[in-house]
């Protein structure tokens, strides 16, 4: 199950700290700020007033002329927090009293015992990378091992497998065997496209002898337009896309789905990841022939979809830069930079001044405004000719930015030049550079020596294909992250990929030739033996996502549109009015591909919300399976999926011959596969069953074979071999 | 009854199945068929499970009045106000801006008096729960962080004011799990969204099966709940289901294909159950009087009570209910007088709810909450306003039932009701309390996401332990 790892806690302590993390979030955040803008002042290091300095635990113990500043656990009796109510002398901050909220903070503080984590020292504490965060793994370089040697030599069909084996030969361990050629096709198919096989595609394969039919199947679902609603599915779960801002109104944004579009495309051209990600960050910045840039403007939709807050957006544009932050460190190196808004990140080597390094990048950057409650015409789109605009970034008033204390930006600190996070390179801004600084932050995400890039993409592939990564958080390759199960593995697969000219396509070929992905996925024993598959000895039975679910049963019933959407059929922008009081919603219906369906901020498609959809406020690096009721409910009775059912029973009441011959075909369309003779006999018993049972509810006799065919249909949908990929 | 055994943690030592059992003497019913169904599951997300300590409350009604009701009003009596009406007092922050503020105090305009053998005073707003105050602990020292109606509200319901987190709903619903497998675990009865849509009662990253499930008053209260064929073909496809499903099972032997088969037969069984819960036409012609509901009605706040507390009856963990959407609410900027009608839709039928709860013994293991996303302004700009503005430094709730005191008041705002004097909750302070109530502990409580455990009291909260009988 999906939810067994998330279920393991924290330690209760930080390792080598007696200060719980939930004491550090509270002290950093609350009482640290409190202290250097209220109180270090005169109670700093140099000179302090009284003799008392408030720049250590020790220090505030040791206390000045009065003697200790406090007593921790006992507010009452602590010089501080009687000072700080101003009810006796001295009152201090002297002037002015402190709001009540701050003086509830110290107090609870002092009544804590004074936490006050020792990495942090003196209140100035600097931020330093210590040998061992350098040395941790997803830092130091990408290490090109050669593939091991292996004991049984015939398994492996690639070097993929040689990784594999090797680790499954040390823990005594066999694969699983080779799965059936049915079995894979529905498997490598769904995979590269999101739909079900058609019978002619199977029987193509199953006649195929060859030694390489299998490859002709990738060579032939690679090109398909309908990779890169499957592929660019996964990315758009990166970038948390959605067609509505977000905000209070949610207002919606009729220009985004270019940016989906784009996303698409870029997978189906095979586009180099490098490329790919330079277009999103600065491809309005990049040089390049003139009839690209249309394109590259759209692609920088990626910053452009950062989520707006509040019903004045403009108020609370720093979260849209820490959403802009989050989502590229989440999806591009796999690092949780955001935690180092209000505070240098509790586990990875990463400060607050390298999160304002980045910040001062997209501060003086221009995001569209979309329409809010406030203001509700959008303004500041990137014009793409005469009548057409982008919801995409353009420059915007460079600059650095400075420290926002206590992420507040109201409580400005020190500024800090844009650049690199230090473990990183820290690479800096060119002398004299005039821009925001995108050109050059799509310049080292992609520079081949970052260790992170190449790593979190390949893993995502794998993840993708084998239903987990080699890393097994593949948003967070930081200390709290697990690491990956075969290092060596995800370094060669880093190492080719960016060899390969970053080309994804060439990846997925990679791992789909290995006979590692080629394995069943019903070996008992070895689920034993291995339970949470770590060595990748079997492959993962897998429920369809949401997308895939709607768009199988749009396929197997015939109805599936499979053009590529365009816009939503949104209101008019002359009669926008949305408020926080009604705000935008609506669900538009299509016959088109999930991916195509308008998603939205506040309220979630009811469908992709119901099995287990990205949500699109924040990056969604692998989708929850859930299995609950109100799922059952909508396969028995949602009127869509009556609906599919009923175009399946007239396709199928359309082809020629008898029942037996329709229920075979009912049974290659939708599972991919022909009854067994029982299963021939049971369809039989229920079509007769149930028209009895129709005819007993009062349908008239003429509608009751569509109604029982319609009924069968229904009954597969709902199969667990029709939702569950082996 | 089967709540009885989740009372203590040892219970565990036996399985839950045996107890179950024991407990039912073996009843053949269709709940305690749905019941071990869903217990054999072994990564049952929602299955029964320990509270950290010994719970006051098994269940939870949570009432919430969308738009933000007026402390000085309502629950907050303060004299000084009528008393210095239209007296000028500078204020010292504004919509979130420091600064020197000037502005006009308003009296509240509806008069307040005392009621039951604890003296609670409450305005004549609600004259109706003015008679239950005796089993009511009136909170007059909440406060929070927002000033907006969709920050506090999502801060209400999930403590954070801007960030999508998981309800408290959700968070219940995670930490105990529930007992009737035909029910939601999380119901929300809601005839209009309100502020912050459907984040108010979602998951976020807890398991999905946790978000609050909807339902909107009126004939058909859960999306595909009802049958779109005749009853006995829906009886053939469930039987051909199973019968492929268990073909397919063989040589897989997989929990999560066993709990999607098992999902299947809850939801049959909540195509029975769920009307049944919804259904109040059988309730007595006194019951309905006592909420003030219309037979054969199936809207309004007063059915929305009625069906919270046949939902607790069943088994379900979490019930809100929330009184109208983001428009023509509680917001009254223009007429205090605009509470009344709000008031009037909510009052008889709430009172109703306690004295009902009460009556059947329930009130003792239910806990009842009331409560908004923030007060309103004991003050104006304007000498002449007939509203008051959002205000969130100082507003009332009030919770009763499920372990906490009866009659008894507890906080105090200053004497305008503009800032809390003594005793102040905070919104993580009330969370954690209920939290504590229903034997959870919010600081154990916690989700691992994204590289750090979250809890829906962050790093916030105190239990406020003088409430607690």
């Amino acid at each position: 199950m999906p939810y067994s790892a998330a279920f393991l806690l924290l330690p209760a302590l930080v390792p080598g700290m007696d200060v719980s993390p939930a004491e550090i979030e509270f002290f950093e955040k609350d009482v640290r700020p409190l202290l250097v803008q209220r109180c270090q002042t005169c109670h700093g290091a140099d000179k302090p007033k009284g003799g008392l300095r408030l720049t250590s635990r020790a220090a505030l113990l040791e206390g000045g002329g009065s003697g200790p500043a406090a007593v921790p656990g006992k507010p009452n009796d602590s010089l501080l927090v009687k000072a700080i109510r101003h009810k006796d002398l001295p009152k201090m901050p002297p002037k002015e009293r402190l709001p009540d909220r701050d003086i509830d903070v110290l107090t609870r503080w002092v009544q804590m015992g004074l936490p006050w984590p020792d990495s942090a020292g003196a209140a100035t504490g600097k931020f330093e990378i210590t040998p061992e965060q350098r040395r941790f793994w997803s830092f130091r370089p990408v290490k090109d091992s050669p593939p091991p040697v292996v004991k049984d030599t015939s398994w492996p069909l690639t070097p993929i497998d040689r990784f594999l084996l090797a680790r499954l030969e040390a823990k005594g361990l066999r694969p699983a065997p080779v799965a059936d050629k049915r079995t894979l096709i529905r498997r490598v198919t769904f995979d590269l496209t999101g739909l079900p096989p058609t019978p002619e595609e199977i029987d193509a394969f199953l006649g195929d002898d060859s030694p390489g039919a299998w490859e002709k199947v990738i060579d032939r679902l690679l090109p398909s337009p309908h990779y890169g609603e499957r592929w660019g599915r996964h990315w758009l779960d990166l970038a948390r896309y959605a067609d509505t801002a977000g905000e209070t109104a949610d207002f919606p944004i009729p220009e985004a789905y270019k940016y989906r579009n784009y996303v698409i495309d870029s997978f189906n051209a095979d586009k180099p990841y490098d490329e790919f990600l330079r277009e999103q960050i600065a491809g309005d910045l990049l040089a390049g022939p003139s009839e690209k840039k249309a394109e590259r403007v759209v692609a920088t939709g990626y910053i452009a979809v950062a989520r707006r807050f509040g019903f004045d957006p403009q108020n609370y544009h720093h979260l849209t830069i820490e959403d802009t932050i989050d989502t590229l460190g989440k999806s591009v190196l796999g690092l949780t930079l955001s935690c180092a808004r209000c505070h240098d990140h509790k586990f990875d080597p990463v400060s607050r001044a390298d999160y304002y390094a980045l910040y001062g990048i997209f501060a003086g950057t221009r995001y569209p405004f979309p329409g809010s409650e406030e203001k509700n015409r959008p303004r500041d789109f990137v014009a793409l000719g005469p009548n057409e605009r982008a919801y995409a970034v353009a420059e915007g008033t460079p600059g650095n930015a400075r420290i926002q204390l206590r992420g507040d930006p109201h409580q400005p600190g020190p500024e800090v030049p844009r650049r690199f996070p230090e473990i990183l390179g820290g690479a800096a801004l060119p002398p004299g550079a005039k821009g925001s600084g995108r050109l050059e932050l799509a310049g080292w995400l992609t520079d081949a020596k970052n260790p992170l890039t190449a790593r979190v993409m390949v893993n995502r592939l794998w993840q993708h294909h084998f239903g987990r990564g080699l890393v097994r958080t593949p948003n967070n390759f930081g200390k709290q992250g697990q690491p990956p199960t075969h290092p060596e593995l995800l370094d060669w697969l880093a190492a080719r990929f960016v060899e390969d000219g970053w080309s994804v396509k060439a990846m997925h070929r990679r791992i789909l030739l290995s006979r590692a992905y080629q394995l069943t996925s019903g070996d008992d024993r070895g689920a034993a033996l291995d339970p949470g598959n770590e060595g990748f000895g079997r492959f993962e039975r897998r429920r369809l996502d949401a997308e895939s679910i709607r768009d199988a049963l749009l396929a197997v019933g015939g109805g599936l549109d499979r053009s590529q959407g365009g816009p939503h059929p949104f209101p008019p922008e002359k009669s926008w009015g949305f408020t926080q009081h009604n705000p935008f919603q609506a669900v538009y219906a299509t016959d088109r591909r999930s991916v195509y369906l308008m998603t939205q901020r506040i309220r979630r498609h009811p469908f992709l919300a119901l099995f287990d959809g990205a949500d699109p406020n924040s990056s969604t690096a692998q989708r929850g399976v859930t299995t609950v009721p109100t799922q059952a409910l909508f396969f028995l009775n949602n009127p869509f999926v009556h609906e599919q059912a009923g175009r399946f029973a007239d396709r199928l009441l359309a082809e020629p011959g008898d029942d037996g011959r329709r229920v075979g075909r009912a049974y290659r369309l939708a599972l991919g596969r022909a009854p067994t003779e029982e299963e021939r006999g049971a369809a039989a018993d229920y079509l007769r069953e149930s028209a009895e049972a129709l005819g007993a509810a009062g349908v008239p006799a003429a509608q009751r074979p569509r109604q029982a065919w319609a009924g069968l249909a229904r009954v597969l949908f709902g199969s667990n071999e029709f939702v569950y990929v082996d | 009854m089967y709540n009885d055994l989740m009372t203590h943690a040892t219970a565990y030592t036996c399985t839950r199945r045996d107890l179950l059992r024991a407990a039912f003497g073996g009843t053949g019913s269709l709940l305690l068929a749905g019941i071990l169904a869903d217990l054999s599951r072994a990564e049952d997300p929602l299955a029964p499970r320990p509270p950290h300590f010994a719970p006051r409350a098994k269940h939870v009604i949570f009432l919430f009045m969308t738009g933000g009701v007026s402390h000085v009003d309502s629950f907050d009596p303060k004299p000084a106000l009528v008393r210095d009406h239209g007296k000028t007092v500078t204020i010292h922050e504004w919509q979130g801006r420091p600064g020197k503020f000037s502005r006009h105090l308003k009296k509240p305009h509806w008069a307040f008096r005392p009621h039951g053998k604890s003296g609670t005073e409450v305005s004549d707003l609600f004259p109706h729960v003015a008679e239950c105050v005796d089993d009511l602990c009136v909170i007059r020292s909440l406060k929070s962080d927002h000033t907006n109606h969709y920050e506090a509200t999502l801060q209400m319901h999930t403590g954070s004011v801007s960030f999508a987190r998981p309800s408290i709903g959700a968070w219940a619903s995670y930490g105990l799990g529930t007992f009737n497998r035909n029910l939601p675990s999380f119901v929300v009865i809601a005839p209009h969204v309100p502020y912050a849509g459907d984040q108010t009662w979602g998951s976020d990253f807890l398991p999905g099966c946790h978000q609050g499930t909807r339902v909107v008053p009126g004939p058909v209260p859960i999306a595909d709940m009802t049958r779109r064929v005749p009853p006995a073909v829906q009886d053939l496809d469930l039987r051909l289901l199973r019968r492929m499903n268990e073909a397919h099972l063989q040589g897989r032997g997989d929990a999560e294909l066993n709990a999607r088969v098992r999902s299947f037969e809850t939801a049959a069984g909540m195509q029975t159950e769920a009307p049944e819960a919804f259904d109040v036409s059988r309730e007595s012609d006194a019951t309905l009087k006592l909420y003030g509901l219309p037979r054969g009605s199936t809207s309004g706040f007063a059915w929305q009570c009625l069906v919270a507390r046949r939902l607790v009856e069943r088994g379900v963990r979490f019930v809100e209910l929330i009184d109208v959407g983001s428009a023509n609410n509680w917001d009254a900027h223009g007429d205090m007088d605009t509470h009344a009608p709000l008031a009037k839709n909510v009052d008889r039928a709430i009172a109703g709810l306690l004295r009902d709860l009460k009556g059947r013994g329930l009130l003792d293991e239910t806990l009842v909450v009331w409560t908004t996303e923030f007060g309103r302004t004991p003050f104006n700009e304007q000498p002449t306003a007939k509203g008051r503005e959002h205000h969130h430094w100082a507003f009332s709730s009030w919770l009763a039932g499920g372990g906490v005191k009866r009659g008894i008041v507890y906080g105090s705002t200053d004497e305008y009701g503009i800032h809390v004097a003594e005793n102040p909750v905070h919104v993580h302070d009330f969370h954690a309390t209920i939290l504590h109530l229903m034997g959870l502990d919010h600081e154990r409580l916690t989700f691992r996401h994204a590289g750090r455990d979250f809890r829906l009291t962050d790093v916030h909260g105190r239990v406020v332990k003088e409430i607690i009988a």
